[in-house]
């Protein structure tokens, strides 16, 4: 075991450092240059070179790709020339809120999502599996930012239910924050549902199949009792590996959700520096994020090799 | 002199008005109570050598935080704020300015003429760097010749400066130099003002809460116990916020005219419009062909319907512009010189040109930009030119223009208090803005006399000799004026005109 950790460890480095090429160059290389961004209508040329000398951009692309890198292992990842905040300070206040829109854009996603699963693949083939499968590929389809503002315009707007945009920290008030997460993470979720209850469910009709849920039919368990007990387990395998994925596609959904509902998490933080060509805040942060993701999927990875013996032995 | 008889002996006499005039309809001012405004932008801070400019999110907080030497009033005339008084030198190269005396900062250190000089000194000391610098390089420098007397050395006339300091911009707003220097680089987030409101607290990217500052020095017209504001990017969920009681005022503009629109019908709302000076314009190379050629140009100008433009990109809210002044500035001219919109007219000058027309313009590689792209494109083709439209980034657009490598670039001519700063920066011959590469000792003898001529109708009336002269050479065109929008619940009172597009709420109050 000691043994597969190491070398999925070692597996790690070049994954990082690749990352980090790739977060470098795409920032260095978006259209428009930083040093007219920071002085918009004072970039005479001669100002124009001296602030390209003082930030280093006169050098070539790799000498500063590599004094970054550097600055990076020693955990420096820069400060924003906007604001004068590290990346560091500015992920450490903003991190909470994007992870804790996570949980529960994945708790509902699984909410909605277990239930149905179960139910279609018990009378798979029926009505109500057909009605759901299509209701599911029909959600699939419906981009974020349309169901974000429908769900304003329902929930806020028509019935005021809930507050349409804000936040408060979980620390101050947990009851008011979970006011202000129910409709940022409801729209994630009803992005994530389908999926979860398409895999959920043909796993499930798969299993059902298996000789001995037909041996526990005989011996005459409780139907309910077989599908929960027999059947879930075995089939949810998947559906672990997805959700371990999905983190990656709740990051892209939360860059449109934290700005329709104004969280101030990390996908706000992204949206403003690219919008204001705050080169440091982005490579910084998507180096984090990406990081972040590389390692999630490692320690998936490594659950797997504890459930499955096979996968720790290299013979899957 | 007219801006001479402006000064401390009329002072009292504006005192006096301005307390008879809030004094009667009082009743209806309520005190008390905190609003949520809605604002674009997160606001990256405060420290003007951090930040370099502050944004329409950034204004809307200073305007709380900080004062200014003076204020506009609702015609555009200066009016005392933390100066009382001020007289300019017979050639308005000089101002002096006397200082309102007892003034704090909300940190208790005293403001005087050495803090404001502090202020000036730090932004212009080349070694600070400041992108703010710019703004000021008209100010050769500041003294404090005493503790309450502030004296401006500029180094051109301005018949007019103290309009120029009259909102909390990065140059205007005063800062404590004690707690610019206690805190370093963690100034930017956490700034002292003399202002009616102290920052309480500030959660990065959501919320600003400013309360009222006790000890203002004119803490009676100030209402609000309390100002929370929030940055809501989206245009739907900040209106849909508006409209579910989430904020009780939100910026606007005429972009999301949908919007705008519908408010204007709802009675819970109202729409607060103020159409300043200035314009969105456009400058032709007149070095490059075909813009060497005074006929193209106005063929091109005539070209243009403005209204039908209007219709395709702000359902009919953008107001067209035919001078570079507008509805807002105090400049107002009978025959302004506008060439007219004369499809006929433009084909038979570019048939008279002879050579075929096909130039380059540029246009922000954004939604908006390549919407007025295509509807220029459109209204040119009609007259029989052809226009390639050459998409860059828009923080490439200056730099293009410094450099002159553009044939045709969109611009603008913000909403200042006084036209002379932008008209003579771009249109005197050899300014680094003059975009056009146009040289004429006409127009800059019009310019010249304009900045030095004290009597505001004949300003006027140059200033109009000016805008003729232009229109008829076409070498800039001017598209629609600068209008700012903001939208409340009714509740909401005293908003003051958005001057240079401020939403100022440091005096509004909630019935």
């Amino acid at each position: 075991m000691a043994f597969f950790v190491a070398r999925r460890l070692l597996y790690l480095v070049p994954v990082l450092l690749a990352v980090s090429l790739l977060t470098f160059s795409i920032a260095s290389l978006l259209p428009g240059d930083l040093a007219m961004t920071i002085l918009a209508d004072q970039a005479t040329p001669e100002n124009l070179a001296a602030l390209r000398h003082d930030m280093g951009l006169d050098q070539p692309i790799w000498q500063r790709y590599f004094t970054w890198l550097g600055h990076v292992l020693q955990g420096d990842f820069g400060r924003s020339f906007r604001t004068g905040q590290t990346v560091l300070q500015a992920v450490a206040e903003r991190l909470p809120v994007s992870i804790e829109l996570m949980l529960l854009a994945q708790l509902g996603a699984l909410a909605i999502g277990v239930p149905l699963a179960i139910v279609c693949a018990a009378r798979s083939g029926g009505p109500f599996d057909r009605f759901m499968t299509g209701t599911a590929f029909g959600m699939l389809s419906v981009p974020t930012f349309l169901s974000a503002i429908l769900l304003i315009y329902l929930f806020a707007v028509e019935l005021q239910w809930l507050p349409a945009t804000g936040y408060i920290p979980f620390a101050e008030d947990p009851l008011a924050n979970l006011r202000f997460m129910v409709l940022p993470s409801l729209t994630l979720a009803l992005a994530e549902w389908p999926g979860i209850m398409r895999i959920l469910r043909s796993d499930m009709i798969a299993t059902l199949q298996e000789d001995y849920i037909s041996l526990a039919k005989a011996k005459g368990l409780k139907p309910a009792r077989i599908l929960f007990v027999h059947a879930l387990k075995p089939s949810s395998l998947t559906l672990v590996t997805i959700t371990g994925i999905n983190i990656g596609r709740l990051i892209g959904g939360a860059l449109i959700v934290e700005t329709i509902f104004a969280l101030p998490g990390i996908g706000r933080l992204l949206v403003g520096a690219i919008l204001t060509r705050d080169l440091v805040i982005l490579q910084g942060v998507v180096l984090l994020v990406a990081a972040g993701f590389v390692i999630m999927n490692f320690i998936v990875d490594l659950l797997y090799a504890v459930l499955d013996p096979r996968i720790r032995h290299g013979h899957a | 002199m007219i801006a001479a008889a402006r000064s401390s002996a009329f002072a009292p006499i504006f005192l006096v008005a301005a307390f008879v005039l809030s004094g009667s309809p009082a009743s209806a001012q309520k005190a008390g109570g905190s609003i949520t405004v809605g604002l674009e932008l997160d606001i990256p801070g405060f420290d003007p050598l951090k930040v370099g400019v502050y944004d329409t999110a950034a204004l809307t907080a200073s305007s709380a935080i900080f004062d200014t030497l003076t204020r506009l009033d609702a015609n555009g005339k200066a009016q005392p704020k933390l100066a009382l008084s001020w007289e300019s030198s017979p050639d308005f190269k000089t101002w002096t300015f006397k200082l309102r005396p007892g003034v704090k900062f909300h940190d208790g250190t005293p403001f005087n003429a050495a803090a404001y000089k502090a202020n000036f000194d730090r932004q212009k000391d080349p070694a600070n760097k400041c992108r703010c610098a710019f703004y000021i390089s008209a100010v050769a420098s500041v003294e404090a010749p005493d503790d309450l007397t502030v004296v401006y050395n500029l180094k051109d006339p301005s018949v007019n400066y103290p309009t120029l300091v009259s909102y909390a911009n990065q140059n205007a707003a005063v800062h404590s130099p004690t707690a610019w220097k206690a805190k370093g680089d963690d100034y930017n987030r956490n700034p002292v003002g003399t202002g009616p409101y102290v920052l309480k607290s500030w959660t990065a990217g959501d919320r600003m809460v400013l309360e009222k500052n006790p000890d203002y020095w004119d803490k009676d017209k100030v209402y609000l116990d309390r100002i929370v504001l929030k940055p809501l990017p989206d245009a739907q969920s900040r209106f849909a916020s508006l409209q579910s009681g989430e904020v009780d005022l939100i910026w606007d503009d005429e972009y999301d005219a949908d919007n705008i629109q519908r408010a204007q019908k709802d009675s819970r709302l109202t729409v607060h419009t103020y159409t300043g000076s200035g314009a969105t314009v456009y400058a032709m190379n007149t070095k490059k062909p075909p813009f060497d050629d005074v006929r193209v140009r106005q063929a091109l100008v005539m070209a243009l319907d403005r209204k039908k433009w209007s219709q395709a990109v702000t359902n009919g809210l953008s107001r067209p512009a035919s001078n570079p002044y507008g509805d807002g500035s105090w400049v107002k001219c009978k025959d302004d010189g506008a060439l007219p919109f004369d499809v006929e007219k433009a084909k038979a000058l570019i048939k008279d040109y002879g050579k075929p027309v096909a130039f380059k313009t540029l246009v922000t590689a954004t939604p908006r930009g390549r919407a007025n792209g295509q509807v220029l494109q459109q209204f040119w083709k009609n007259v029989g030119a052809s226009m390639e439209i050459e998409q860059v980034d828009q923080a490439t657009i200056p730099a293009r223009a410094f450099t002159r490598q553009f044939e045709m670039t969109p611009w603008r001519i913000v909403d200042l208090a006084d036209p002379d700063p932008q008209m003579y920066a771009n249109f005197k011959t050899g300014s680094p803005v003059a975009l056009a590469n146009y040289s004429n000792p006409e127009l800059d003898g019009l310019l010249d006399k304009a900045r030095t001529t004290a009597e505001t109708d004949k300003r006027i009336d140059l200033y109009c000799q000016i805008t003729r002269l232009i229109n008829k050479e076409a070498i800039w065109f001017w598209t629609f004026q600068n209008t700012y929008y903001a939208i409340s619940t009714t509740k909401i009172k005293g908003l003051p005109k958005m001057y240079s597009g401020v939403i100022d709420v440091s005096r509004v109050w909630k019935e």
